[in-house]
């Protein structure tokens, strides 16, 4: 009996986490980095709702997880390129603003955004940029993303595992616009990127961070909160607005249209604007916020942090991500799977 | 047996692969057919392109470069487990314990094991610690994140299963006959190479196909290992129903890689006149 | 030739085994890299504390329970059924489910799961990973059972009959006692493989399924931590003892 009891006793518990009873619960899907270790108790306690969370690492990640339109999920958290595109898909319920009193409390830049001027299906909770992480260690810190196609960096840098970011890199470096889908500049970039792939560790994502904070690496392509992560992990670490232009997103939150949940999903996205929720995701987890008030409530060397709120001329050198044209988003993954080969 | 109750035991069974293998792979079939949606999906209208993409050499390079890296591993999963099963086989009374010993990685997760690699080729990993204490290199070897990598946790994932049938097969051997070709005046290499390779074809034969069809479409260690610098099958039709949101392009890629591993194995049956359950 | 047969194998075994070791030994290690920095239990600690990973790993285990229930009940008795005539549909289907790589079986099933909710309104859930499952651990456990049935006399059960049993009873009380080892180890089988899935999980999982497995491929993604040395480190403890238990106990039987 004894082994039978024993599987018993984390089976019940699983079983109990899922069903109690009168609990309203509410399903939300987020990006793994940003959930700080308070947010969800509070919300919780306030509200009487069970929230039930899992994580992401891409948006595309997350995209073929509520694709289906049957995933169960509430809320999601997009990158702002993709709400273009999901809307299309019909996957996003229209936003009630009247649910949500908070926000006006949005900086200026996001009320109204380009991809969603009258915030219609989403609200831009968190932003940041992608950038170039360095370690002086190692050599005088990158200052354009020319200089990661330098013999100086062999094998001992990476870039991001995401044809947006990579193409977006190539982009900037032949002097052209971030979202310049044409095939003949597509090509250009795909170009750039295939001589600069002998020269790279790896493509990677957050794992870039711990070889950064390891010293395995002399600078990678990561995104600002990932790099104020391994800067707080070892303080040596630099991050570089790239001077020849840089790429910006903002991570929004949506209620899907299949959600049996609208109203909680609502007071969820609402409790998420709230200065003192929204301050605290920032302080924890090294990401800007959109929440102007919230910035009131930061500590000072948090708000010093470049990393996370870069001086106006640094933001002017930015462009926002924009989704592809169907055509070109079929070339350029086409492009990207010839990369990954050669 | 009476017919009804053979029913009632297959109907479970017979349910559950209709419902699970049958029905699927029509599903797949049916959207290889179809086209892309503008932002993903399967829809009208019906098409061969799919088919036609196949052809492309970037794909059928793809395809190839997993059979090439999958033939490679199996290769050399079986120089080293071939050794292994013979000295087990050879053991006495510790046979069972040695097997149960080998078998004990098999039985732990993939993800695990597949992690400990990580975890011992990176830069700063034990092997290039102690290689670098020991004062054998003074910058770290490049282990991790390459194609070297990859056929690594090929290898180390699949050994038990090709060390299991080529212990059955040598076990069965008969001590006797080694004695008959020692008396006969053979030597140790010469009696190895013509009485105890050829008796443990068969194990070799089932240790290949138990290895080299799984690394065929193997997903996770490449996708753990290598980096994100290589693509090979698994990946490939993961990123279509993932990231590139194509999934007719994906259904016709699992369809050929499908149809590859079947003919593949049809011949095998054919040869041996035996199902393979 | 016995020398270097003995040395090759001591050094294969050493190469097997030693990653986990490795993975064991650093999961006691007090810093978070491989310099060793005193012995320490803090990542066992934090596994423990992570609500969502005790929660993965509870559901791991009732999802795991749940098909290995199911598949070496249809399994059985479908190896059953098989033994005593066969079927070759059946029979390539089962070789198909075999063979069929994971990601591949992975996506079928995903596109079965959006093709029924187009019709049948089916959400994602415990019941789909439960389903998937078992699927694939069915052909496991026949591959086990069936082939210790062929090492079987079927005159046994033909002797039990003329002794006036029916073909049910001649069942239940001479071939399943006879076939009790297989049936364990089929089962322990079908257990090893539901527990550890990532690929098909993954990508057929809904809202409350996160699994093991997936919580500890996040983590390994995302630059991997000590944490994953912990759980991994008891995951192959607790398997390797429960396989290493379930063989003596055969032996006994």
């Amino acid at each position: 009996m004894n082994r039978r009891t024993l599987l018993l006793f984390p089976a019940l518990g699983g079983l109990a986490g899922c069903l109690r009873p009168g609990r309203l619960r509410l399903n939300v899907l987020h990006w793994s980095n940003y959930i700080a270790p308070e947010t969800l108790p509070r919300f919780e306690r306030e509200t009487g709702v069970q929230v039930r969370l899992a994580t992401y690492e891409s948006n595309e990640e997350m995209l073929a997880r509520v694709f289906s339109g049957n995933s169960g999920w509430d809320v999601v958290f997009p990158s702002n390129y993709f709400v273009g595109p999901m809307r299309e898909l019909g996957l996003l319920a229209r936003l009630e603003h009247g649910r949500l009193k908070r926000l006006d409390g949005l900086e200026a830049r996001f009320t109204k955004p380009s991809w969603d001027a009258e915030l219609e299906h989403c609200v831009p909770l968190y932003w940041g940029a992608s950038g170039i992480l360095a370690n002086p260690r190692q050599g005088p810190a990158p200052q354009r993303y020319a200089e990661l196609w330098e013999l100086r960096f062999a094998r001992r840098i990476t870039m991001l595992d995401d044809p947006a970011e990579v193409y977006g890199a190539a982009l900037k470096k032949l002097g052209l616009p971030l979202n310049a889908h044409a095939p003949a500049e597509l090509r250009r970039a795909h170009e750039e990127a295939r001589r600069q792939k002998p020269l790279l560790r790896a493509y990677l994502n957050a794992e870039a961070r711990d070889l950064m904070a390891a010293g395995e690496l002399a600078a990678c392509q990561t995104w600002a909160t990932t790099a104020q992560q391994a800067i707080s992990a070892a303080p040596h670490l630099r991050f570089v607005y790239p001077e020849e232009g840089f790429a910006l997103y903002a991570d929004c939150g949506v209620v899907l249209r299949e959600s049996k949940r609208k109203e909680l999903a609502h007071l969820f996205l609402d409790y998420l604007l709230r200065a003192d929720a929204a301050a605290e995701v920032a302080s924890t987890t090294f990401t800007a916020t959109a929440v102007r008030a919230a910035r009131e409530r930061l500590p000072a060397d948090v708000l010093a942090m470049e990393t996370l709120f870069p001086a106006e001329e640094t933001m002017a050198r930015g462009e926002w991500f924009e989704p592809l044209p169907p055509e070109s988003q079929r070339l350029r993954d086409r492009l990207w799977t010839e990369l990954k080969s050669s | 047996m009476n017919a009804r109750l053979r029913a009632a035991a297959l109907a479970p069974a017979a349910a559950l692969m209709i419902a699970t293998v049958a029905v699927p792979f029509v599903v797949l079939a049916a959207y290889a057919f179809q086209t892309r949606g503008a932002y993903g999906g399967v829809m009208p209208p019906w098409t061969a392109e799919n088919w036609l993409r196949l052809a492309d050499p970037l794909y059928a390079g793809i395809l190839a470069r997993s059979f090439l890296a999958a033939a490679v591993s199996t290769a050399f999963c079986l120089l080293m487990a071939f050794p292994l099963a013979l000295a087990i086989s050879r053991a006495g009374r510790w046979k069972n314990l040695l097997l149960a010993l080998v078998m004990v990685p098999f039985w732990t997760s993939l993800l695990i094991r597949t992690y400990a690699w990580m975890f011992l080729l990176r830069d700063t990993g034990l092997v290039n610690s102690l290689l670098m204490k020991a004062g054998v290199i003074s910058e770290p070897l490049p282990l991790l994140y390459n194609w070297g990598a990859v056929v690594l946790g090929l290898v180390y994932a699949h050994l038990p299963f090709m060390v299991l049938p080529l212990y059955a097969a040598l076990e069965r051997q008969e001590p006797h006959l080694l004695e008959a070709a020692a008396d006969l005046g053979a030597r140790d290499w010469q009696a190895f190479w013509r009485v105890t390779l050829p008796l443990a074809a068969p194990g070799i034969r089932a240790g290949v196909l138990l290895v080299f069809i799984p690394c065929v479409g193997t997903y996770l260690i490449p996708d753990l290992l290598g980096g994100g610098k290589t693509i090979l099958a698994g990946t490939l039709i993961q990123n279509q129903f993932t990231a590139a949101r194509d999934w007719p392009f994906g259904a016709a890629v699992s369809l050929a890689l499908m149809a590859v591993v079947l003919t593949l194995l049809w011949i095998e049956a054919r040869r041996r006149e035996e199902p393979l359950l | 030739m016995t020398r270097a047969l003995s040395v090759s194998a001591v050094l294969l075994f050493v190469f097997l085994h030693a990653p986990l070791f490795v993975l064991a030994l650093f999961s006691f290690n007090e810093g978070r890299f491989t310099v060793w920095e005193g012995f320490s239990l803090r990542w066992y600690g934090e596994a423990w504390r992570d609500a969502r990973l005790v929660e993965a790993a509870a559901n791991s285990l009732w999802i795991a329970a749940a098909a290995t229930v199911l598949a070496t009940a249809a399994g059985t008795l479908c190896a059953y059924g098989l033994w005593k005539r066969e079927s070759r549909l059946l029979m390539t289907a089962l070789s198909v489910s075999l063979v069929t790589p994971e990601i591949v079986t992975g996506i079928a099933l995903l596109a079965l799961f959006q093709w029924l909710f187009r019709y049948a309104g089916l959400q994602l859930g415990l019941h789909t990973v439960i389903l998937a499952h078992v699927s694939f651990c069915l052909a496991f456990v026949v591959l086990v059972v069936l082939a210790r049935l062929r090492t079987m006399d079927a005159t046994l059960e033909e002797a039990a009959m003329d002794l006036g049993a029916r073909e049910w009873e001649a069942f239940f009380r001479v071939t399943l006692p006879n076939l009790a080892p297989a049936v364990l180890s089929a089962a322990l089988l079908a257990f090893t493989i539901s527990f550890d899935d990532y690929v098909i999980t993954s990508l057929v999982a809904g809202v409350d399924t996160e699994t093991l497995p997936m919580v500890l491929y996040a983590m390994a993604r995302r630059g991997g931590s000590p944490v994953v040395n912990a759980i991994s480190t008891v995951v192959v403890v607790l398997l390797g003892a429960g396989i290493l238990l379930a063989e003596g106990l055969r032996k006994k039987s």
